[in-house]
């Protein structure tokens, strides 16, 4: 009770603190400390005097506990170089206070301000499909069938396996939650897509795609997940030519709509889906190589019409090596364009508001190295971020910002090899590297306060 | 332990101590359900929070996580099981006080043992998919307490019974009814909505539908009213007293419901007491209830609505059709606005100036008065009579607004161009005879008149006011020039009209005395000198004069007559007695006005100048008339009016309509070439259509008309029908 002129005293493993009620105020009534000051625990007021003496027993360490009353007292966490980040994350979860660890530890996402704060070595050698941000700082890696998830204390949980049926892309629908599409094997029902328990791996949901009212079997492939209404989009690539665009509540897991394939848009092998919250509709992207003509469209899922489309089928008669071939696309609604990029890392535009448009290319090859010719090479892979654009190269992904795209970030590690896959989400930014299989995470320092 | 450890550093001093574990899982459960129980007692000052919390810790993190979630399921269920027998088991009005003070308590332990659990909370909770324990502690209340057998219905009724005590009139424990439905609304507005709301509006809807129809036999329309708002203020105030906010349009639409959608046509049509009566009446303060009432339900203002225009139609119909009314076109009028005013009062005080109810009002206005053919005529007269006379000593403001209600009926009028007819005549036959009131209220008048129907409506007005001008100056030119020598001779005004802009009655000419023509001839002379190229006609049956007589005993009087009169008059300067048909020799007077004129002569009392043989009311073509020696009057000015009726008679109305349809052809005939000029070619139903709104400003056309006007323009080739599909017509370049 020690509350002489609003002084507590706690004995943390032998070891005695003197704090303020106000300072303890900063953990919140849904912490331990908070709960250990509540007066439902302590019913009586204590005679004066008694008080003084009066103190608060914690049987944990007092060194961590010394280093979270540091954080609760100014905000700012400072770990000793001599205590392991594992052993400060269990204390803090034992008094409740990893929320405010975690908010500590970094700051809002500001691409331009990265800092490489670890890189993960994967238990696989290499070839990793893709890497996804989760939603709270955590990320999870898919490769073969295989989908490992880290949460943001890049502690590794169970990993969640597939039986030998190949990924194709995963998603977070929350912390809890991984959304993972798989292909079909033949002869068998399975494949498709379901949500899987980051903390356990255990399957939760899957979801199902009827024809007819038939339920099929289906491989399911590029996948995006619609913030702002609760929705999953899929392509889908059933049996009997059931190919599209299949669309599932989150909350619920059924099927709610379905947009069949129609001639000349291939939407049941998109590499990319995005979901524009501005224009309610998808985006649908099939690229090179996994198609000779790239193509391009949004999809407005009310009429069930294609809103706008972009091909280049035609436009380059002679597939000769040397064309530009789009390799990923991305759509930034502020700008109402479309950036995609080409095997030499050249970013293009594609204008959404006119139909006819092509693609105007602005090459940055001289203002980045070229790779090495002997070197094993990714495809280029681009993301947004709060209106900044990212696009991985090489062992390296560059930042642009600004109304003309203008380069202003290189975040380069040594080793690891070529980047495969990025992803950005809980202010960080994670870079899957296609060697090695090591993942490296990129923060934003914790503005100072002064 | 650290003995085994020191022995050997293999990991299997780790293994001894995991074996170890079950009688130590058990161990911690027991004490922590130690606590929970004492938490539950009343007893928890003894307990050590820290160590209650590291032994939660310390469960989950040795993967007893499952243990300990069950135990606490198993641990709080039996207890919430008690509570439920000692709810039970409280004496009727204790129940729910009972019921409300182990709900606190619950509350209270809940929050603790959450406080120790916290640990299990975080991490094992949503990992395992299992509801966290403040939830957990809801529902375990919700399905041992809220919906045991033996409490459910009990609860529900003992809630019932005190809303249907307060509805009543009794005071009930409203704080305690507010924790009551805060702990249905904390388990989840699911329960709050099926264990009380849904049976509550039941239970209200019965009870109001009862009460309704015990209040409609007994009261009369206002206090039925009165009562139906006070229940729903009742019910309002219960929702914020202690229930939940989203109850209050629930139980709102239930009262209303029951209250005023279902008695909705009774109470408008209540013998004695619906909404006529109010209406009549002017009875502000109930047509308010009932329009604030009616509001909430659907079909309920339309209601309203549809019986105040059925009953504003009865009764404008009876007003328009009335004979007796249409006696005096003033009166009439005066009616009309007096109706009208009534109206708007009640839409501005009872109906909160609802847009529809004032249209409703307006297209009833413009149905009666329409139902009256003569009503632009009498809203001519009503103008006449104000601008005559009725304004004198009225302030320019009130004037403005005795104008303004005039348009307002002016707008109701289908038939304008009727109105602008009348009108005409009757400010031509003001400015002659000067009778004008006031310039300013007459040109204010043309100006609404004007801006309600542009500028082609009023030109011929404005040209009549421009005529009147400009006699003025020329009458002064005309007597500063020539007529300088003023002698004992007449004098003359002449007001020269243009031709077109004024209601000219072809008239004979009449025989003027040789005095006059002198003087006209005079002036015809100096006006044609000063404005050539123009031909002067004059109309003698307009114009007016003062004459100076001299009666038997010496009295002299100043007697103020028509030009006609004047004529006559003028006869007996030479003789004493003259015939019908001398007069009518010697004038040349048309008869029907001749006729008039000696009737208005020797006919009236007071005003006889002249005397008739034999003495009859009405003038014979063989009557013989004397100057009256004997004529006396307390003035020296005497006014001799032409008897005439101020209204029109019956002909002249029927001349009057001629010409307003006459003046209406070549209306039509242009709109349907402006028309079809635009569209090249339309059928038939089109055309009617369009002319029918372009000419709406001013006159309803007829269909037929339009009919027959199309076909005079295809005969004279302004249109064709086309040759393949009759009923389209063609315009012709």
């Amino acid at each position: 009770m020690a509350s002489r002129r609003g002084r507590i005293r706690f004995n943390v493993g032998g070891k005695i603190f003197e704090t303020t009620a106000t300072t303890l105020a900063n953990a919140g009534r849904h912490s331990m400390l908070g709960a250990l000051l509540d007066d439902s625990w302590n019913p009586r007021q204590p005679v004066e005097g008694e008080a003084a003496d009066a103190e608060y027993f914690i049987d944990r360490n007092p060194a961590c506990f010394a280093v979270l009353l540091d954080l609760l007292r100014t905000g700012e966490l400072h770990v000793p170089p001599n205590m392991p980040e594992k052993l400060l994350n269990r204390e803090a979860l034992f008094y409740g206070l990893l929320d405010q660890v975690r908010a500590a530890r970094w700051g809002p996402f500001d691409g331009n301000r990265l800092q490489l704060v670890d890189s993960v070595s994967g238990r696989a050698p290499g070839d990793g499909t893709a890497i996804r941000a989760g939603p709270d700082g955590g990320c999870c890696v898919a490769h073969g069938s295989m989908v490992h998830v880290y949460d943001w204390m890049l502690e590794e949980h169970r990993p969640i396996s597939l039986d030998y049926q190949q990924v194709n892309d995963v998603g977070y629908i929350d912390a809890e939650s991984i959304v993972i599409s798989a292909r079909e094997r033949l002869g068998k029902g399975d494949g498709g897509m379901g949500v899987f328990s980051s903390s356990t791996g255990e399957l939760r949901h899957r979801f199902r795609v009827s024809h007819d009212n038939q339920v099929k079997s289906f491989t399911a492939g590029a996948l995006s997940l619609g913030s702002s209404d609760y929705k999953i989009f899929a392509s889908c690539k059933g049996r009997c030519n059931e190919y599209g665009i299949g669309v599932w509540d989150q909350i619920t897991g059924q099927q709610v709509d379905f947009f069949y394939e129609p001639p000349g848009c291939s939407l049941g092998d998109a590499d990319k889906l995005q979901w524009l919250d501005g224009d309610k509709c998808l985006m649908v992207a099939t690229l090179f190589p996994r198609t000779d003509n790239c193509f391009i469209g949004l999809l407005d899922f009310r009429d069930k019409s294609v809103n706008w489309s972009w091909s280049d089928a035609g436009t380059s008669v002679s597939l000769s090596l040397d064309e530009k071939r789009v390799l990923h696309a991305i759509a930034i609604e502020d700008s109402r364009s479309i950036c995609v990029v080409n095997q030499y890392d050249d970013l293009g535009f594609i204008d959404l508001r006119s139909n006819a448009g092509g693609v105007r290319w602005s090459s940055r090859s001289k203002l980045t190295n070229r790779k090495a010719p002997n070197e094993e090479s990714c495809y280029p892979k681009l993301a947004t971020h709060n209106g900044q654009l990212f696009s991985s190269m090489n062992d390296g992904i560059s930042v642009f910002c600004g109304p003309e795209w203008v380069l202003t970030s290189t975040l380069r590690r040594s080793y690891g090899g070529s980047i495969c896959d990025f992803s950005i989400g809980g202010d960080r930014l994670f870079a899957l590297h296609s060697e090695e299989n090591v993942f490296d995470v990129w923060e934003t320092p914790p503005s100072l306060t002064i | 332990m650290s003995a085994q450890k020191k022995r050997t550093f293999k990991i299997e001093a780790f293994k001894h101590r995991v074996e170890l574990d079950p009688k130590y899982a058990e161990r911690t459960w027991k004490v922590l359900e130690h606590a929970i129980h004492e938490i539950y007692n009343h007893n928890a000052s003894g307990l050590s929070f820290e160590e209650l919390y590291r032994n939660a810790y310390n469960m989950v993190l040795h993967k007893y996580g499952e243990k300990l979630y069950s135990g606490l399921v198993t641990t709080m269920s039996g207890h919430l099981k008690e509570i439920a027998k000692s709810i039970e088991d409280s004496q009727g009005g204790l129940f729910l006080e009972e019921l409300d003070r182990k709900w606190g308590d619950h509350n209270k332990a809940l929050q603790m043992i959450r406080d120790i659990l916290m640990y299990m909370d975080r991490t094992f909770v949503p990992g395992n998919h299992k509801t966290p324990v403040h939830e957990l502690g809801l529902n375990l209340w919700r399905d041992n307490i809220i919906r045991s057998g033996k409490i459910q219905t009990r609860l529900l009724d003992t809630l019932l019974d005190l809303i249907h005590r307060e509805r009543t009139g009794e005071v009930i424990n409203r704080s305690l009814m507010r924790n009551i439905t805060k702990m249905l609304m904390d388990l989840g507005s699911s329960v709050y909505q099926e264990d009380f709301e849904k049976p509550f509006l039941e239970v209200s809807a019965s009870f109001y539908s009862g009460e309704s129809q015990q209040l409609i036999e007994c009261c009369d329309c206002g206090e039925y009213l009165r009562k139906a708002e006070r229940r729903l203020t009742e019910e309002t105030e219960r929702v914020s007293h202690y229930l939940d906010v989203k109850s209050e349009v629930k139980i709102t639409s239930v009262v209303e419901g029951e209250m005023i959608a279902n008695h909705m046509q009774r109470l408008v049509h209540m013998e004695n007491s619906g909404l006529v009566n109010m209406l009549v009446d002017d009875r502000y303060e109930d047509l308010s209830r009932m329009y604030n009432l009616f509001r909430r339900v659907p079909d309920g203002l339309s209601t309203v609505r549809d019986v105040m225009t059925s009953h504003l139609r009865e009764t404008g119909k009876q007003l328009v059709s009335d004979p007796e009314r249409l006696k005096d076109p003033v009166d009439f009028v005066q009616h009309l606005l007096d109706e009208k005013d009534k109206y708007d009062k009640i839409i501005s005080k009872a109906f909160n100036n609802d847009k529809s109810f004032q249209n409703a009002l307006n297209s009833s206005f413009e149905y009666f008065i329409n139902l009256n053919n003569r009503s632009p005529e009498f809203i001519s007269l009503y103008v006449d009579d104000k601008l005559r006379k009725g304004l004198k000593g009225v302030s320019e403001e009130d004037v403005e607004v005795v104008l303004d209600k005039v348009m307002m009926l002016f707008r109701y009028l289908q038939e304008k161009d009727v109105f602008e007819k009348y009108y005409k005549q009757h400010l031509a036959k003001r400015l002659l005879s000067g009778k004008t009131a006031s310039d300013d209220a007459e040109r204010s008048m043309i100006v609404k008149l004007k801006t309600e129907c542009g500028y082609q409506f009023t030109s011929k007005l404005e040209g009549m006011f421009t005529d009147m001008k400009t006699s003025v100056d020329t009458m002064q030119g005309f007597y500063a020039n020539q007529y300088s020598e003023t002698g004992d001779g007449p004098t003359l005004a002449v007001q020269v009209l243009t031709t077109g802009s004024w209601p000219t009655q072809p008239s004979g000419p009449c025989n003027l005395p040789a005095e006059i023509l002198g003087i006209c001839d005079k002036f015809r002379t100096y006006y044609l000198g000063t404005h050539t190229g123009r031909r002067l006609t004059w109309q003698t049956n307009m114009g007016t004069a003062d004459i100076k007589a001299t009666f038997g005993k010496g009295q002299k009087h100043e007697l103020n007559v028509s030009t006609y009169q004047m004529c006559i008059l003028m006869l007996f300067n030479s003789a004493d007695q003259l015939t019908y048909r001398e007069i009518e020799q010697a004038t040349e007077i048309p008869a029907p006005d001749l006729k008039r004129c000696l009737q208005s002569l020797a006919c009236v009392k007071g005003k006889n100048v002249l005397r008739k043989e034999p003495m009859s009311k009405d003038i014979a073509e063989d009557d013989a008339f004397y100057f009256n020696d004997k004529f006396t009057s307390k003035f020296i000015k005497v006014k001799i009016g032409t008897v005439a009726a101020q209204k029109e008679s019956e002909p002249e109305k029927q001349e009057t309509r001629q010409r307003v349809e006459e003046d209406r052809k070549p209306q039509i005939e242009a709109a349907i070439v402006r028309i079809m000029k635009s569209r090249r070619v339309l059928d038939h139903n089109t055309i009617v259509t369009e002319v029918t709104s372009q000419l709406q400003s001013r006159f309803l056309p007829n269909p037929v008309v339009i009919k027959k006007r199309i076909e005079s323009l295809i005969e004279r080739e302004f249109l064709e029908r086309d040759k393949t599909d009759r009923k389209l017509y063609r315009y012709l370049a």
